[in-house]
């Protein structure tokens, strides 16, 4: 059997017309009589996939979310992965897209951990946030111009080297853009707005108490959870956050929630969704 | 005569456990002028004494920028230190390209006493024949490092290497107290000073063509003085010439017995008057010899100077 | 060593006629000058400690470290030719590394030693290198235990309960075969490390040496290589003085 789901087939083309291949990037299989007329490609689509990543930045911190799904395609293949990713003390790596890639960024990023902070560390020279997004960019990017790209777009969160937080983005064609409430996938079309509703300019997370943001990002979870059909109500969260104790030293604590579920849901809007599948308007 | 047959290269051990290859390259540092290095709490200076072939002859660079944040001086063969430092840069360069961050002084001298030390344990290759000052400002303060072609770094409050170095180190010990104390930039630049002046021979003085200085710290880059820029330091001094008499060599300077390796400024047998501006008239009076160290002076080699950097 | 001048102790990879490889052998009397290292193997881990003999006071205290992490559960410490101890340490990290890329799993320490084994003996087969100039003690935690060994230049690696090197491993050793190491703790090897190293010090009194102690514990440390804390070691270092001035009082009025 040929295990590739492309060539399972479908509806035949009379009945529904034509597939239409640029959908969503579905698949850059083409028609028989266009396979000559371009190198063959292995790497260029993910298979198991995770969607959003969520996150923003409060006043002490940034917080942090992924679900543990892994689809593929429309399948909901797995249920247990871990999305977010610590490296170093106070750094956190959220990766959505590819699952396969996501487990070489978590290997490439174990290395880069042991090299920066293990080998002779004589304390100190911190591996911060800012140096593992920049790294990270270097690595989509130069796979990118291999014509190999890692097929993920990621958000790593912490402090710069001043103790405010720091979060930005970077994704498979290495575009990087940093925000106080950024999103991936899915997440930066239905999370981001809500996000931005809490931190309307990029300066406003100063005013952020935790709880505030974490009922903003359990609330994303949910939508998320609504309307993509890729998402699950199983996910983890991570907080990290900066607090001056009573000696005045900065203490950071780095905190790794897992198997949150969505709570509060209602799904009474569902009934009023129409033009999907064999319901007629 | 009985000949030293363990010294012939770097892949021979003597009976005793030592690799006197490796002894010989550290007696190249003293072949060159010295160059001395000290830190306060903010800041690391480095200062050094230039050499000239011959009178109209330019003086030989004796301190590299690195970065920004880092630099280095040297002594001993010039063109190894430049093979070093572009190697120093590229690692600096990587540093900033891949982390955004400059590259820490740690991480930078130890990768050039890894690629030192692969020099001494194979065979065809020879040791370097430079000792480097390694200064550098970066997130955990000011560092400064002495570099020895053995493949050994270890961090100082103050250290020197080159000619008659052992004097600025007597110099350093004596005064680290206040230099380690000083919020005073100029203070320590001309604690560095008076330890270089310390080497100076008898007929030498500091003078703004001879003399390199360096600073780095906080809020302020690498930055070197040279030529003019130099004098408003040398101009802080209470003497330019060595204090002290010359009989009180150390044990550690045959300057006056050769130098024939093609260090800093290959020194020629030109005649030269005693011109106190030339600080390289020293060696050219006398450097008339042309044979490597002869078979006596190494087999009987007394000092305890070792490869060895733990005892 | 008789066969000094025989012309067989000139080159690496040759046997000499009673069956000798000298370099190897001269390669150990680099080591035997060094500082003296040591470690314990515990019921709970290991630990390792090191005299660092102070040959200036511009040294900066507390820098120069001397015990390195091959991988997060692995450490070394070594005594010789420090360069060469950097080289062997780096071979470590990379095999390592590449064990780990291969299994998804971290290295075992006997197998970890059996690759450095295998490295180190090759340094004695060709007359195009030398032998390295350190004895190295290895101590881990893997998946069975703590592990501590010791490799030397020939590439021999044996595992030990307690081992020492340098030049006061006579005195080390001698001190190690009375410790019951069925019972002994990390946290109590700790003081007898420093009680150790101070006594191996006493040959060399004439210079200063500064400690370094790491230890790896799954309850103390997680199963990390790890330097241990500033105020167990200054509690150590009191430790391993006041002993001696009950043993030796009189040696002590004088400093």
């Amino acid at each position: 059997m040929n295990h590739d789901p492309f060539h399972w087939g479908r509806p035949n083309q009379e009945t529904y017309g034509t597939y239409n291949y640029n959908i969503a990037q579905a698949s850059n299989q083409q028609h028989e009589s266009q396979l000559d007329d371009f190198p063959k490609m292995h790497t260029q689509q993910p298979i198991i996939t995770g969607t959003s990543v969520v996150s923003l930045k409060f006043k002490d911190g940034i917080i942090i979310a992924a679900d543990n799904l892994g689809s593929y395609g429309s399948l909901l293949r797995f249920n247990n992965l871990e999305r977010l990713i610590k490296v170093g003390d106070e750094t956190v790596v959220g990766i959505s897209g590819d699952i396969s890639d996501l487990q070489q960024l978590e290997r490439i990023l174990a290395q880069l951990e042991i090299e920066e902070e293990i080998y002779d560390s004589d304390g100190g020279h911190k591996l911060r946030a800012p140096h593992v997004h920049e790294y990270l960019s270097k690595i989509l990017y130069n796979r990118r111009s291999k014509m190999d790209p890692l097929w993920n777009a990621v958000i790593v969160g912490g402090f710069n080297e001043d103790g405010t937080p720091f979060l930005k983005y970077v994704d498979l064609l290495g575009v990087t853009y940093g925000s106080s409430t950024l999103a991936t996938g899915f997440g930066s079309h239905l999370a981001v707005p809500l996000l931005r509703q809490l931190i309307p300019n990029d300066i406003d997370y100063t005013k952020v108490e935790e709880e505030d943001a974490r009922k903003v990002l359990e609330n994303c979870m949910r939508v998320l959870f609504y309307r993509d059909a890729r998402a699950a109500d199983k996910y983890s969260l991570v907080t990290i956050k900066s607090q001056t104790s009573e000696s005045g030293s900065k203490q950071i604590t780095f905190n790794h929630e897992k198997e949150l579920k969505v709570e509060n849901q209602s799904w009474k809007f569902a009934k009023d969704i129409s033009g999907y599948g064999s319901k007629q308007l | 005569m009985f000949r030293n047959n363990y010294d012939n290269d770097s892949v021979t051990y003597s009976p005793t456990g030592r690799l006197f290859q490796v002894e010989y390259a550290l007696e190249a540092i003293k072949q060159g002028s010295a160059a001395v290095g000290l830190v306060s709490k903010s800041h690391v200076v480095l200062a050094a004494l230039k050499r000239n072939a011959e009178e109209l002859g330019s003086y030989q660079k004796k301190i590299i920028k690195i970065d920004d944040h880092m630099g280095i001086a040297l002594a001993g063969l010039a063109p190894d230190a430049r093979v070093l430092s572009n190697f120093l840069r590229k690692q600096a360069m990587s540093s900033k390209m891949i982390f955004n961050r400059p590259l820490s002084t740690s991480k930078a001298v130890l990768s050039i006493a890894d690629k030192a030390q692969e020099n001494t344990q194979s065979y065809g290759s020879r040791p370097y024949g430079v000792g480097l000052l390694i200064a550098g400002y970066d997130e955990t303060g000011a560092h400064l490092y002495e570099f020895q072609p053995s493949g050994s770094v270890l961090e100082y409050y103050g250290a020197a290497i080159g000619a008659r170095s052992q004097a600025a180190r007597t110099y350093l010990e004596r005064n680290l107290d206040t230099i380690l104390e000083t919020d005073s930039v100029e203070d320590l630049i001309v604690h560095g000073l008076n330890a270089l002046r310390d080497t100076l021979s008898q007929d030498v003085e500091l003078t703004f063509k001879n003399t390199s200085v360096s600073v780095v710290g906080k809020e302020s880059g690498f930055t070197i003085y040279d030529d003019e820029e130099v004098q408003q330091w040398l101009d802080k001094l209470d003497s330019v010439s060595n204090a002290r008499n010359r009989d009180d060599d150390d044990n550690d300077n045959n300057e006056d017995s050769n130098t024939n390796t093609n260090e800093e400024t290959t020194t020629t047998t030109t005649t030269n008057t005693n011109d106190n501006e030339n600080p390289a008239s020293e060696e050219t009076t006398t450097a008339t010899e042309t044979a490597p160290e002869d078979d006596t002076n190494t087999t009987t080699d007394p000092s305890g100077d070792r490869m060895e950097t733990d005892d | 060593m008789t066969s000094i001048g025989t012309g067989y102790d000139l080159s690496n990879s040759v046997f000499s006629p009673d069956g000798r490889n000298f370099q190897v052998e001269y390669a150990m009397k680099a080591v035997e000058n060094g500082g003296t290292s040591i470690g314990i193997k515990c019921k709970d881990g290991v630990v390792l400690a090191v005299e660092k003999i102070i040959n200036s006071k511009l040294l900066v205290p507390g820098k120069n470290k001397r015990i390195q992490t091959i991988d997060k559960h692995i450490g070394v410490v070594y005594s010789g030719l420090l360069p060469d101890g950097r080289h062997f340490v780096s071979r470590g990290r990379d095999e390592a590394q590449t064990f780990k890329s291969f299994y998804k799993t971290p290295i075992s320490v006997p197998h970890l030693m059996d690759r450095l084994g295998i490295y180190v003996q090759n340094y004695t087969c060709y007359n195009s290198v030398r032998p390295f100039g350190v004895v190295s003690i290895v101590g881990g935690i893997d998946s069975n235990g703590p592990h501590l060994y010791m490799i030397e230049p020939s590439g021999t690696s044996w595992g030990y309960s307690g081992a020492a090197t340098g030049k006061g491993r006579q005195t080390a050793k001698s001190e190690l075969e009375k410790l019951d190491y069925e019972t002994l703790t990390v946290r109590e090897a700790v003081k007898v490390a420093a009680k150790i190293i101070h006594q191996a010090h006493e040959d060399n009194k004439d210079k200063d040496y500064e400690l370094e102690i790491s230890w790896i514990s799954l309850e103390e440390t997680k199963g990390l290589h790890q330097f241990i804390p500033d105020d167990l070691l200054a509690e150590a270092i009191k430790y391993a003085k006041e002993d001696e001035d009950d043993d030796e009082e009189d040696e002590e009025m004088e400093s």
